[in-house]
C-alpha cells in the first residue's frame, strides 16, 4: 500500500479559484519524488494541502489508508508528515538551538531530542557553529539548512520540501542538494518541489509532472526528460537564446 | 531638579501599571493579530468587580486579584471561542477584529452603564493616600504597591513565555504562525489561551487601578486610546516595546501633567503616537512587515 | 445571463461592480422619485398637520446621517481603512461655521461648504501622517485624533471649552425655521451620495478597491497608494464637515460632547456596515434603517444606556452573520432590486 495517496483532490486559496483540479497520485515509502511543472501548476499548493495548511475542497488524502484531508497542520505533523515551506518559516527571534528544539515540539522525551539534535549537527556542521545565533540573522543557505534540520528533529515518515534551492547561490544550493541526496540514500520518503528541474531530478528517483492542477506525467527521474511530452511542454516555452537544459520550466 | 526627579519617580511607578495594561493587548495582537478595542472596557469592568468586593465584602483590591484574574481568564477564553474562530480565515481579518472588538466595547460599556450608572467610583483602601518618604522624595504607597505587583505579574508572564513549553509555543506563534503550525503547535489552543491570559492581565490591571484613578463606564475610551498609542510607539506585537513605551510615556505624561496640568496628560500619549507615525511608523521595536 | 461573481463572504469586503447587468431606466426612476418626494415634503404642511416639525426634524437627522455614512464609506468602505473617529470632521465643520457666524456674522448656510473644506484640509494634514501606515495603526490613530481634538476643544476658551458656545438664532420665523435646515441637509445628503456614486464609477474608485483588496499588490501594480489614500480620506471629510456646520446651527449650540464623542463615530460605522460597506446605496440604506430603528426604540423604550448595548449587539450580529450588509447580502444572493444597485 502506498504511504500517501491523493484521490481526486481539489483545493485552492481562500475563496479563489481551484488550483489543484482533481489530482490523484500515490507516494511509496522509501522513495524520493520530485514534483516539476510550470508556475501556477499547483506544486506548492499540493504540499500545503497535504500539510494541512489548506483544506481540500474535494477528494481524499490518505496516509497509510487513513484519511487525513482537512486535518490541522499540527495533527498532520503528529502523523509523521513534515513540511518545509518555501520561505523556510523559521522563528526569526529564536536561536538555532531553539528552532531545532521547537522542531521536536511534539517529542516528549528530552533525551531523544538531544540525541536527534546531535545527529542534525553532524549532518549540518554549520548549524553547530551557529547554535546560539538568531535565525533571522542567518544567510539564506544557513536558514535552509536550519529548516531542513528542524524538519529532521521528528524523524518524519514523509518529508516534503518546497523549493529548497530558492534564492540560494549555486554553490550553496549544491550543498542542499547533497543533503537531499544523502536523505535519499537513507531511504527517507521525500516529496520535493524544485524549480531547478535538472538538479531536482538528479537527487530523486521518481518524478511527477504537474500542470494546471493535474498530474500530467509520472516517470522515473532519469527517464522523464527523454519523454517527448516534456519537450513539447517545456522547450516550446523556452525563450530564444537560453541554454538548452538549464532551468527548463523556469519561466518565472 | 529634585522636583523633576520626583515627577520621574511617579511616572516610572505608573509606567509599571501601564505596562501591565498594555501587555495583555500586545499579547493578543502578537499571537493572533487581534486589535482588541474592548481591552479598556474589560479593565473598567474589572475595576467594578474590585469595587464591589471592596465595598460589600471589605476585600482589599490586591486580594480581589484572586477573583479578577481567574474570572477574566475564563471570560477571555469564552469570548475568544465565541467570536474569533469563525472569522479566522477571512481575508479582512484585521478589520474584522477591530470592528468586532469595537462592538464588544460598546456592549460592555452599555451594560456597565446600565447596571452601575455613570457615577465616578474608586476603591478606597487605607493606603490609597499614604506615602513613604525616602530622602527628599515621596513614594505614594498606592502607586508603589501596584507598581510592584505589576512588575511581579510581568515577570511571571516573562517566565511563562521563556521557561515553559507552552510559553515557547506562544512565542513561536507570535513570531511565525505558519511555522508554529508545522512544528506541531495547536495554534487554535494557543490563541485561546493567549486571549485568556491577555484578559487575565486586563482583570489584574482593573483591580490595581481601581484605587489609582476614578472610573466610570465611558472612561474606557481614554484608556484604550492611551494603551493603543503606547503599543504603537513600542511596536505592535512587541512585549518589550510595550514595557518600554509604557515607562517612557508615563514619565513624559507625568512631566506634562506637572507643567501644564493633569488634563493635558493624555495628550502626551496622542502626541507621541502621531510623532512615531511620522518618523518611525513601525514603532521602536516593531518590524516593518508588522505594520498592517 | 451573465454570472455575478462570487464575493468574499466571510468579511465585509468591498463589492465590485456587477458585470453585465443592464442599466435600465427603472433603477434611476426610484431614486429620482424618492428625491422628488423628499424635496416636496416640506411643502406638504397641510397634509402632515401637527407632527410637521417632528417630521422635518427626523428628516434633517436622517439626511445628515445619510450624508455622513456615505462619506465614511469612501475611506472605510471603498478603501477598507476603518476610521473610528470620523466625527472629528463633524466637529471641525460645526465649530468652523459656528465661529464664522459669531465673529464674522456669516450664516452657516453660506459657510457650510467652507466648513467642509476646512475639514478636508484638516483631513489632508492628518492623513499625511497617519496614512503612512496600514490597518491597525491607522485605526488607532483615528481614535486618538478624535479624543485629542475633543480634549483640545474641551479646554479651549476661544470655543467655549466644555461649556460650549451659544449661537445666534437663525433669522427665520419659528414655525418654519426647520425648512431651510431640511433643504440644506437634503443638498448635502444628495451631494454625499452622488460623490460616492461618482467615485465608485471612476478610476479613482477602482484604485481604492484595489487597495482594499490587497495593498501590496496595488503598489506593485504602480498605484501611488499613499496619495490615493490621502485623497480618499480628505474627500471623505467634506460632507461630514458641511453636515456639522448645519447641524450645529440647527441646535443653536456648540459643545464638544455633541460632536466629539465616540458614539457618533459608532453610529456612522454601524450604519455603513448594516447597509453594506463598499456599496453606493448601502450607507444610505443603513442610515435610514438605523434612524428609523432609533426612533421606534426611543419612543417605545425611552432613551437609556441600553441603546449602546443594542448598537453593539446589532453590530456584532451583522459582522458575524451578514458582513456584507443589506445591500451586499442581497446582491450576493442575486436578489438586489435594481433601484438599489448603484454600483
Amino acid at each position: 500500500m502506498a504511504l500517501l495517496e491523493l484521490q481526486d483532490v481539489t483545493s485552492g486559496y481562500g475563496y479563489g479559484p481551484d488550483i489543484l483540479n482533481g489530482i490523484s497520485l500515490s507516494v511509496e515509502s522509501g522513495r524520493a519524488y520530485c514534483i516539476i511543472g510550470p508556475n501556477g501548476a499547483g506544486k506548492s499548493t499540493l504540499l500545503k494541502t497535504v500539510a494541512g495548511l489548506l483544506r481540500p475542497r474535494r477528494g481524499q488524502i490518505l496516509l497509510d489508508g487513513e484519511p487525513i484531508g482537512g486535518r490541522r497542520p499540527d495533527l498532520v505533523l503528529d502523523s509523521g508528515i513534515c513540511y518545509v515551506p518555501q520561505d523556510r518559516s523559521l522563528f526569526p527571534e529564536m536561536s538555532v538551538r531553539e528552532n531545532l528544539v521547537m522542531g521536536a515540539f511534539l517529542e516528549p522525551d528530552r533525551g531523544v531530542v538531544s540525541e536527534r539534535m546531535g545527529r542534525v549537527f553532524e549532518m549540518f556542521p554549520v548549524l553547530k557553529d551557529r547554535v546560539n545565533q538568531r535565525a533571522g540573522t542567518m544567510s539564506g543557505g544557513e536558514q535552509q539548512m536550519l529548516a531542513l534540520g528542524r524538519a529532521l528533529m521528528i524523524e518524519p515518515r514523509l518529508l516534503m520540501i518546497d523549493e529548497p534551492s530558492l534564492g540560494l547561490a549555486p554553490q550553496v544550493a549544491e550543498q542542499i542538494f547533497d543533503i537531499i541526496r544523502k536523505l535519499r540514500e537513507l531511504e527517507m520518503t521525500l516529496l520535493l518541489v524544485e524549480q531547478n528541474v535538472l538538479k531536482g531530478l538528479a537527487c530523486t528517483n521518481w518524478a511527477f509532472l504537474l500542470d494546471l492542477g493535474e498530474l500530467r506525467l509520472e516517470a522515473a527521474s532519469d527517464e522523464i526528460l527523454d519523454d517527448p511530452r516534456i519537450r513539447e511542454l517545456y522547450l516550446g516555452r523556452q525563450r530564444a537564446g537560453s541554454q538548452p537544459g538549464a532551468g527548463i520550466g523556469d519561466d518565472t | 531638579m529634585s522636583h523633576l526627579i520626583q515627577v520621574i519617580i511617579l511616572g516610572l511607578l505608573l509606567g509599571g501599571v501601564y505596562a501591565l495594561m498594555a501587555s495583555g493587548l500586545t499579547l493578543m495582537f502578537g499571537v493572533m493579530r487581534i486589535v482588541n478595542l474592548a481591552h479598556g472596557a474589560f479593565i473598567i469592568a474589572a475595576c467594578y468587580v474590585a469595587f464591589f468586593l471592596f465595598r460589600d465584602l471589605g476585600w482589599d483590591p490586591f486580594v480581589s486579584l484572586a477573583v479578577t484574574m481567574p474570572l477574566f481568564f475564563l471570560l477571555g477564553m469564552g469570548v475568544y471561542r465565541a467570536l474569533f474562530p469563525r472569522i479566522e480565515g477571512s481575508p479582512r481579518f484585521g478589520e474584522m477584529t477591530v470592528l468586532l472588538t469595537f462592538a464588544l466595547a460598546l456592549i460592555v460599556e452599555g451594560l456597565l452603564s446600565y447596571v452601575f450608572t455613570g457615577t465616578f467610583r474608586s476603591t478606597d483602601p487605607s493606603y490609597a493616600t499614604d506615602a513613604v518618604r525616602i530622602g527628599d522624595f515621596f513614594i505614594p504607597t498606592a502607586q508603589f504597591y501596584s507598581s510592584i505587583t505589576s512588575v511581579v505579574l510581568l515577570v511571571a508572564l516573562w517566565a511563562f513565555l521563556y521557561f515553559t513549553r507552552t510559553g515557547y509555543a506562544v512565542r513561536a506563534t507570535m513570531q511565525n504562525r505558519t511555522a508554529a503550525q508545522i512544528v506541531g503547535v495547536n495554534v487554535r489552543r494557543v490563541s485561546t489561551l493567549s486571549f485568556g491570559i491577555g484578559m487575565a492581565l486586563a482583570g489584574a490591571s482593573g483591580s490595581l487601578i481601581s484605587f489609582l484613578f476614578p472610573f466610570f463606564p465611558a472612561r474606557h475610551w481614554q484608556w484604550i486610546a492611551i494603551l493603543l498609542a503606547l503599543i504603537v510607539l513600542g511596536g505592535l506585537g512587541s512585549l518589550k516595546g510595550a514595557v518600554v513605551g509604557a515607562l517612557l510615556l508615563a514619565v513624559a505624561a507625568g512631566v506634562v501633567s506637572d507643567r501644564f496640568g493633569p488634563t493635558w496628560s493624555p495628550m502626551t500619549f496622542f502626541g507621541a503616537l502621531f510623532l512615531i507615525l511620522l518618523i518611525r511608523p513601525q514603532g521602536l521595536f516593531g518590524h516593518k512587515a508588522r505594520v498592517g | 445571463m451573465t454570472q455575478v461573481e462570487k464575493k468574499e463572504s466571510a468579511g465585509a469586503g468591498p463589492v465590485l461592480p456587477t458585470p453585465g447587468k443592464p442599466r435600465s431606466r427603472v433603477r434611476y426612476a426610484v431614486p429620482a422619485i424618492v428625491t422628488l418626494f423628499l424635496a416636496l415634503l416640506p411643502l406638504a404642511r397641510p397634509l402632515i398637520g401637527q407632527p410637521y416639525n417632528y417630521v422635518l426634524q427626523l428628516g434633517i437627522a436622517g439626511l445628515m446621517w445619510v450624508a455622513m455614512a456615505s462619506s465614511w464609506n469612501l475611506i472605510g468602505g471603498f478603501t477598507g481603512y476603518i476610521s473610528l473617529g470620523h466625527n472629528v470632521f463633524f466637529g471641525i465643520g460645526g465649530y468652523t461655521a459656528g465661529m464664522l457666524l459669531i465673529y464674522v456674522g456669516l450664516s452657516p448656510f453660506v459657510t457650510a461648504p467652507l466648513a467642509g473644506l476646512v475639514a478636508v484640509a484638516f483631513g489632508f494634514l492628518v492623513g499625511l501622517v497617519t496614512l503612512r501606515t496600514r490597518g491597525p495603526s491607522f485605526i488607532i490613530s483615528t481614535i486618538a485624533l478624535l479624543l485629542m481634538t475633543g480634549l483640545v476643544f474641551d479646554n479651549w476658551d476661544l470655543v467655549g471649552g466644555s461649556n460650549g458656545l451659544s449661537l445666534p438664532l437663525p433669522p427665520f420665523p419659528v414655525e418654519s425655521v426647520k425648512i431651510p435646515f431640511y433643504y440644506a441637509m437634503l443638498i448635502i445628503a444628495i451631494g454625499s451620495v452622488y460623490l460616492g456614486y461618482r467615485v465608485a464609477h471612476s478610476k479613482f474608485g477602482l484604485a481604492l478597491r484595489a487597495i482594499a483588496q490587497d495593498e501590496t499588490k496595488a503598489e506593485v501594480a504602480g498605484i501611488d497608494t499613499r496619495r490615493i489614500k490621502i485623497a480618499a480620506f480628505s474627500l471623505s471629510a467634506f460632507f461630514v464637515g458641511a453636515a456639522g456646520a448645519i447641524w450645529g446651527y440647527s441646535l443653536s449650540y456648540l459643545r464638544p460632547t455633541i460632536f466629539f464623542i465616540i458614539g457618533v463615530a459608532a453610529q456612522m460605522v454601524l450604519m455603513v456596515i448594516i447597509g453594506g460597506r463598499g456599496t453606493v446605496a448601502g450607507p444610505a440604506v443603513g442610515a435610514v434603517l438605523l434612524v428609523t430603528l432609533n426612533e421606534v426604540a426611543v419612543s417605545q423604550f425611552g432613551s437609556s444606556e441600553l441603546n449602546i448595548v443594542v448598537t453593539g449587539v446589532i453590530l456584532l450580529v451583522v459582522l458575524l452573520f451578514f458582513p456584507l450588509g443589506v445591500v451586499g447580502t442581497l446582491r450576493d444572493r442575486g436578489h438586489l432590486p435594481g433601484f438599489l444597485d448603484w454600483d
